[in-house]
């Protein structure tokens, strides 16, 4: 290990380089973040994020988020045991299908979605006849989310679950247990940190999300409005405080998952020494 | 009389995986109580016959019959097996206690009676103390134990093992391989593996079933499949062959079929000095060392005769052998090839003395 040794000039160049890069792109935006929000003092910043709206929008934002991660936890683990477990025809297809999203722009998905449920559409008055809406409506913000969300947890999963096999879930099968034990007894211990680092993922993407739901909310205020969207909205009205002071619930929020990821981690790392 | 025979049968079972023709109209029937294995080389359709018979896959045309009735319909789960995987597939995140005692709580067997159940298999296994490690603490020898304790743990009727030694390093797999045979043997269970290793399955079991390329070639005790090789393939997969082209032009093999195709083994072959003094001196024929390997309990003596190059054994106590001598060298026996057929042709000097005595 002659290179680790090596304390030589490359080594002080690489870290000063990834160092400044962090600090000019990543630290200084943040820090700039919170002193703009402050900048007309503590009160103002506190009145900005207790403001109905941005509560609203927050609240929508948590809503909308808890939904997609529900949906894609209960699509991702059964997209990720179907593709990994069983042989069928047209597997590939479908392992292709599900990353559609990430090379998608955002801004189509939510297009997409227009034109499936919006005016248009032949299924509008089918909806429209339940008294359901979806596009410049709730429905339609948490639409958005799950589409761009979509890969991340059985993304997370499919390793894990290609790496383990079949033989444990065979060996239960033919002691006699049932598809739910084996689910339970078996499998969900092997996946459990693959699965809570998907969710957490994917959190953090659905909070962000911005272009595809930009597309399918409508900006009504207090209504459909996310973070995101009620940020811009503050922001092209030249409003930097709120801007920035809403900004940083959504900072705060992306420091929590940080370290929630890191505790998932570690205690994934431990439970590593029990798999072989 | 039922008691004793066809336990476990195959009749006319084909499986095809796509194109591919694992199992060929497989005809197979095993006996009550017996140690079986299943040889042949990889991809020759014989851990695809063992999961059959689990139920891990179904044929497509043929039954299979355990105990006289048809299970094609029934689950692996009600086919009273027991299963060890090549891998053990133990459950990693169970203790060893807890993945001995699974196929007793999924069939909601008492708490107090699994106790006593996985008391008595640790003991069996020799694994008393373990109870509470995971399977990534134990050692290759202990985890295939703790897999032969769980299968038996639910009192299955038949044994089903997937090449149960080969994860394990060479040193222990022959210890283990005892320890199996014996164990087996004890209960008394119906038992089937699958290996690819000739050595394995003639030390273990009791009857060998060879495979290659999805048929059955043949069925026997390993002494019968030494003897008498039906088919070219199992000629040459059991035991040490050496080929030979032109067995007829070796003195006392004269006069032969269309065919001069013949194997011999190295114990079919004895090698003396010229001068020594030994029973078929008189109808042996000269060959030449060319080379002389040490194997610890005897030499291998690789000889040029009548063109082939012959691998013998001789022991160490016998005078020594230089490599480029000319040595002498009678065949007792080899199996001549004809076709698919195979028989054995024995040195025909050797019947002439029997006449004499």
């Amino acid at each position: 290990m002659e290179l680790r040794k090596n304390n030589g000039p490359l080594k002080w160049c690489m870290i000063t380089l990834v160092v400044v890069f962090l600090a000019v792109f990543l630290l200084l935006p943040l820090v700039y973040i919170v002193i703009t929000a402050l900048s007309k003092g503590i009160d103002a910043y506190i009145s900005s994020i207790t403001d109905e709206y941005a509560v609203k929008a927050a609240w929508l934002t948590i809503r909308a988020t808890f939904w997609a991660v529900l949906i894609n936890t209960i699509f991702g683990i059964a997209a990720a045991w179907c593709l990994t477990k069983f042989a069928f025809k047209g597997k590939k297809l479908i392992s292709t299908f599900i990353d559609l999203p990430v090379t998608v722009s955002p801004i189509i998905a939510g297009l997409i979605y227009v034109l499936t449920f919006g005016r248009q559409s032949f299924l509008y008055p089918i909806l429209d006849g339940w008294g359901v809406q979806v596009i410049f409506a709730v429905p339609g913000i948490i639409l958005a989310t799950i589409f761009v969300t979509f890969p991340f947890i059985s993304r997370e999963l499919i390793p894990v679950l290609t790496a383990q096999g079949t033989d444990e879930e065979e060996a239960a099968a033919l002691m006699g247990a049932g598809t739910f034990t084996i689910f339970r007894k078996v499998t969900l211990p092997h996946i459990k940190w693959a699965l809570l680092y998907g969710v957490v993922l994917c959190t953090a993407r659905a909070m962000g999300e911005f272009g595809a739901v930009s597309v399918l909310s409508g900006h009504l205020r207090g209504k459909t409005n996310t973070l995101p969207l009620y940020i811009e909205l503050l922001y092209q009205g030249y409003d930097f405080t709120g801007a920035f002071a809403a900004s940083s619930i959504l900072v705060i929020l992306a420091v929590v998952v940080l370290v929630l990821r890191l505790w998932i981690e570690h205690r994934g790392q431990k439970d590593l020494d029990i798999d072989k | 009389m039922s008691e004793n025979t066809n336990y476990v049968e195959l009749r006319h079972v084909n499986k095809h995986y796509g194109d591919f023709h694992a199992s060929k109209d497989i005809n197979i029937r095993i006996p009550k109580g017996k140690l079986v294995a299943l040889l042949g080389p990889s991809g020759s359709g014989k851990t695809t016959i063992l999961r059959m018979i689990a139920g891990l896959e179904h044929p497509d045309s043929g039954e299979i019959l355990i105990d006289g009735k048809v299970v094609n319909d029934v689950p692996g789960s009600e086919r009273g097996i027991g299963f060890v995987f090549q891998s053990y597939a133990l459950f990693r995140y169970m203790t060893v206690y807890d993945n001995i005692a699974f196929g007793l709580r999924v069939k909601k067997t008492p708490e107090s009676e699994i106790k006593e159940r996985v008391a008595e298999l640790m003991k069996l296994i020799g694994c008393e103390g373990l109870e509470k490690r995971y399977p990534s603490q134990l050692s290759g020898g202990q985890r295939q134990r703790v897999a032969f304790a769980r299968a038996l743990a639910p009192n299955p009727q038949i044994l089903l093992l997937d090449e149960p030694f080969a994860a394990i390093d060479a040193k222990v797999r022959l210890e283990l391989r005892t320890w199996l045979r014996d164990m087996i043997n004890r209960i008394g269970i119906t038992s089937i593996f699958v290996t690819h290793d000739q050595d394995e399955a003639i030390e273990v079991a009791d009857e060998i079933i060879v495979t290659n390329l999805g048929r059955v070639e043949q069925v026997g005790t390993p002494p019968e499949l030494y003897t008498n090789p039906a088919t070219r393939f199992v000629v040459n997969f059991i035991g040490n062959s050496i080929p030979v082209k032109n067995y007829d032009s070796f003195r006392h093999f004269e006069g032969k079929g269309k065919d001069s195709e013949a194997i011999l083994r190295p114990e079919f072959i004895s090698i003396f000095k010229k001068g020594e003094n030994v029973q078929y001196s008189e109808s042996a024929e000269e060959g030449v060392v060319e080379d002389i390997i040490f194997r610890g309990t005897n030499l291998e003596i690789r000889v040029r005769f009548h063109g082939n190059l012959l691998s013998a054994t001789r022991s160490i106590n016998a005078p020594n052998i230089q490599v480029g001598e000319i040595v002498k060298v009678f065949i007792h026996r080899l199996f001549v090839i004809d076709g698919e057929n195979v028989t054995m042709k024995y040195n025909q000097s050797l019947r002439e003395e029997s006449v004499i005595i």
